[in-house]
């Protein structure tokens, strides 16, 4: 039995000629050559005015079209590549709320994810060591910063010494607001510090430090959305991160040209590493191709990503500090 | 009858005495013989030394220097004793530290402040045995001129500062003799904590110690300590004049006591009395409103607390800023934190080898900062004591304990030792701090920490005549007793602010110390006015 029925496209009047093939269209070009319109142009030297208003008609779809295409095709690069021209500086963050909104889905709380408020700022603090600084983190303090109302500061530790200016005002210009703390949903407090592996300390009592870039990375992006409930997209965008870091890093030439090779063909099944969706696996990778040099011979595909990547904004400061 | 018997008793007893009395002469003579037998002996052998020492002229005690003659020799110091100086003669002034005989020679260590090196006299060509008898029987802390020529040595000489070379003695002479009984030995008063109670060798108490200062100051420990001080004086002058700061000084008696009346010296003043200057802020407010602009004054201070810990002192040297800003009293915590970051950093770069050797003895975690200086709120530290546990209102002050856990929350979360706490509530601050513009509960004021330990206070102060009358009235503080300090407003005052740093408070906490009295040199507290 068959599983539906659909009614015959043609008339039950169509002669078919020819047993060869199943049905015979009129030719289009035929009957355009043999139609009125241009016969009598070509007769009279005049147009016909009914011509010329079908004319002006057609025009005027084709440009309303072209319209459309244009209006698409912006919409299309606020949405997966916003325009570089799109506010790019952190200090500016409150004002340009839409574009992350638009980028990362859903609200996360930061109650729920960080625990009750006891009416003072929630300090973030991550001890990194100059020598590699965190670039992953850098853009993850960026999109924070347009999601809440984040006070960053830099320290040095008195276990190093001559530190970069780069890397102290790797977190933008000081706030106008920094004097007062309590203005503060979130702190974000950078040290430069002799620490053999990254680590991040939020509540001491509570909380073991986390070490590691990729961890913090972890922790600071569910901060920014929730990660994917799908267990199999949660997983992909794990292993991406992990993927990043240990291979594209610090593994060798032949690792690095093979996951290069992986994240192009990712990249040519969906707009972004782990799906449609712009995750922490685009930081990871971005950031990790960064710092491997390689971003000069990467495949077509990474090089696309990597531009839409930069168009987002939210790079500006990792991509310098790489440089 | 009882005459007679007594007579009889008597006669007896003269009898016995005279027996004992021949005795005795009869014994002393023979002491006598023995005695000149004795020094016979010693005097013909003084004479036979005498006789056949070659090297008299080489040792001895050198005549009370009253600057008979200028010679014009070169001293070397101690420190500069490295193997470049092998096989040079060499004259040294220093101290007997130990000294050591071993039959035909004597093995000495003298020292200079906190150096010494290896010395030894041996019986040969150029020292003979009357000389190494002589440099072995020298004092301990004995001041000697000593001519010797430097050899490198084979193994390094675990005990000196000076490792790689020793110094081979052909003259010595007694400069300045010490007394042979010493109130406490060096060797005890430099011995670590608690290792001196495992194996049952003696240590110093701190009394003993303050009783004689003079010498225990001359162990290496102290003299670490107080080139170090020293070092945060330098550090801070240095740092506050380059930021612009100009240095004043303050009268230390003054007429009427600066915050309300308590805990301040009297002073016999003529015919009526004054006090001791407990602060300066009111004469370092007046020279803000003088127009100075920036100023800091470094001096003694007064405080009449009956309080006897490990922190108070009764006179203390107080190291106190006061800046006028322009539209926000952070920029005086800037200033005031940058410069006690620039005194660290200090400390850390050119003080290393005396913070190895108080280490030796006291040891302690290097201290640890951030630049720029981590600054919490009042309300943030409250919250973390609530989540450490810690019960306590939101506008209470913070208790010694308290301040102590906050200190170890700040250093486990932070890892830093030194950190400001900002907007104290107002409620427990002087009446002279000025209230926070968005909370009156509020104030503009912080303390600053050290290793857990409060080392200075400050706030914005109010430079407006009402709003400081308003805030005395509050306090219910007498007028008339203020009347000149809030007339010094009234003729147009800069906004300003500052604070006030103990040194010794601060030495001791850099250093990890368990007592201010180790870094006063001669410290004053209720039970102790000497030396």
């Amino acid at each position: 039995m068959p599983m539906f029925q659909v009614k015959p496209v043609c008339g039950g009047d169509v002669k078919i000629d020819l047993p060869t093939c199943m049905y015979k269209l009129p030719n289009v070009h035929a009957q355009q050559g043999n139609s009125c319109s241009s016969e009598h142009a070509l007769q009279n030297g005049e147009v016909d005015p009914a011509v010329k208003v079908l004319e002006a008609r057609q025009d005027e779809i084709l440009r309303k079209l072209y319209e459309l295409k244009a209006a698409v095709e912006g919409l299309a690069k606020t949405v997966n590549t916003p325009d570089a021209d799109l506010d790019v500086t952190v200090s500016s963050s409150f004002s340009s709320q839409s574009s992350s909104s638009t980028m990362l889905k859903g609200s996360t709380d930061l109650d729920t994810l960080l625990g009750k408020d006891l009416g003072a700022l929630r300090d973030i603090v991550i001890n990194a060591n100059p020598a590699q600084p965190p670039v992953t983190l850098l853009v993850l303090h960026s999109l924070l910063c347009q999601r809440y109302q984040v006070l960053s500061t830099v320290h040095v530790h008195s276990s190093v010494s001559n530190v970069s200016p780069q890397l102290l005002s790797c977190l933008g210009p000081r706030h106008p607001d920094s004097y007062a703390r309590h203005l503060f949903q979130l702190g974000f407090t950078l040290i430069w510090k002799d620490v053999p592996k990254l680590e991040m300390k939020f509540s001491v009592r509570n909380m073991c430090p986390i070490e590691g870039e990729a961890n913090v990375a972890r922790f600071l992006f569910k901060l920014l959305a929730p990660y994917p409930s799908d267990h199999a997209a949660a997983t992909l965008v794990d292993s991406w991160v992990d993927t990043a870091f240990f291979q594209l890093a610090e593994g060798s030439t032949k690792e690095r040209a093979a996951v290069l090779r992986a994240l192009n063909s990712a990249l040519g099944r969906s707009t972004w590493t782990a799906g449609p969706e712009f995750s922490l696996a685009d930081v990871a990778c971005y950031c990790c191709v960064l710092r491997s040099g390689s971003a000069a011979s990467v495949p077509a595909n990474v090089q696309r990503w990597i531009k839409a990547c930069e168009n987002l904004g939210h790079f500006g400061p990792a991509k310098l500090l790489l440089q | 009858m009882t005459k007679e018997g007594v007579q009889g008793v008597t006669e007896e007893e003269q009898q016995a005495q005279s027996k004992k009395a021949l005795k005795k002469q009869q014994k002393e003579a023979e002491k006598a013989a023995k005695k000149a037998e004795k020094q016979a002996k010693l005097a013909a052998e003084q004479q036979s030394t005498d006789e056949d020492d070659f090297a008299k002229d080489r040792y001895g005690v050198s005549v009370m220097v009253q600057s008979q003659q200028k010679l014009d020799r070169v001293l070397v110091r101690v420190q500069d004793l490295t193997p470049e100086k092998a096989d040079q003669l060499i004259w040294l002034r220093a101290r007997i530290h130990t000294s050591r005989a071993k039959g035909k020679q004597c093995f000495l260590v003298l020292r200079q402040q906190q150096f010494n090196v290896q010395a030894l006299v041996a019986v040969g060509d150029r020292a003979s045995k009357q000389m190494v008898k002589f440099a072995a029987n020298i004092n301990k802390e004995s001041i000697v001129d000593v001519e010797a020529v430097v050899r490198k040595v084979e193994q390094k000489i675990e005990s000196c500062s000076q490792q790689d070379v020793e110094l081979h003695i052909e003259r010595i002479f007694v400069i300045s003799q010490a007394e042979p009984r010493l109130p406490l030995q060096l060797e005890d008063a430099i011995r670590p904590d608690g290792e001196g109670e495992e194996e049952g060798r003696a240590t110093v108490n701190q009394d003993t110690r303050l009783d004689n200062r003079v010498i225990d100051l001359r162990t290496t420990t102290s003299q670490a300590i107080f080139r170090l001080q020293s070092g945060v004086c330098q550090l801070f002058r240095d740092t506050l004049t380059k930021k612009g700061f100009v240095e004043i000084q303050t009268p230390k008696i003054i007429s009427a006591a600066s915050e309300g009346g308590a805990n301040v010296f009297t002073v016999s003043y003529f015919k009526t009395s004054a006090y001791l200057a407990q602060s300066p802020q009111l004469y370092k407010q007046m020279c803000i409103c003088a127009d100075f602009d920036k100023v800091f004054c470094v001096g003694p201070v007064f405080r009449a607390e009956d309080s006897n810990t490990h922190r108070h002192l009764t006179e203390f040297v107080g190291l106190d800023i006061e800046m006028a800003f322009n539209y926000h009293y952070h920029e005086v915590i800037d200033s005031i934190t940058d410069t006690m970051v620039q005194i660290f950093k200090g400390l850390r770069d050119n003080f290393q080898t005396e913070i190895q050797t108080v280490n030796k003895q006291f040891p302690s975690e290097p201290f640890k900062f951030l630049e720029p200086t981590l600054r919490l709120e009042y309300t943030e530290a409250v919250a973390m004591l609530h989540e450490a546990g810690v019960e306590m209102g939101d506008e209470d002050d913070l208790s010694t304990p308290n301040e102590k856990l906050l200190g170890r929350l700040v250093k486990e979360k932070y890892d830093t030792d030194f950190y400001v706490l900002d907007k104290y509530p107002l409620a427990v601050r002087p009446f002279y701090t000025m209230p926070d513009p968005n909370n009156p509960k509020y104030s503009n004021s912080y303390d600053m920490f050290m290793r857990g330990e409060e080392i200075l206070s400050g706030a914005q102060r109010v430079h407006d005549p009402e709003l400081l009358t308003e805030r005395a009235l509050h306090h219910q503080i007498d007028l008339e007793k203020i009347k000149s300090y809030i007339d010094s407003f009234r003729y147009g005052a800069p906004p300003h602010g500052g604070g006030g740093i103990g040194l010794e408070r601060v030495c001791m906490l850099y250093l990890g110390l368990h007592n201010v009295r180790q870094t006063s040199m001669f410290p004053r507290d209720p039970k102790r006015l000497t030396p």
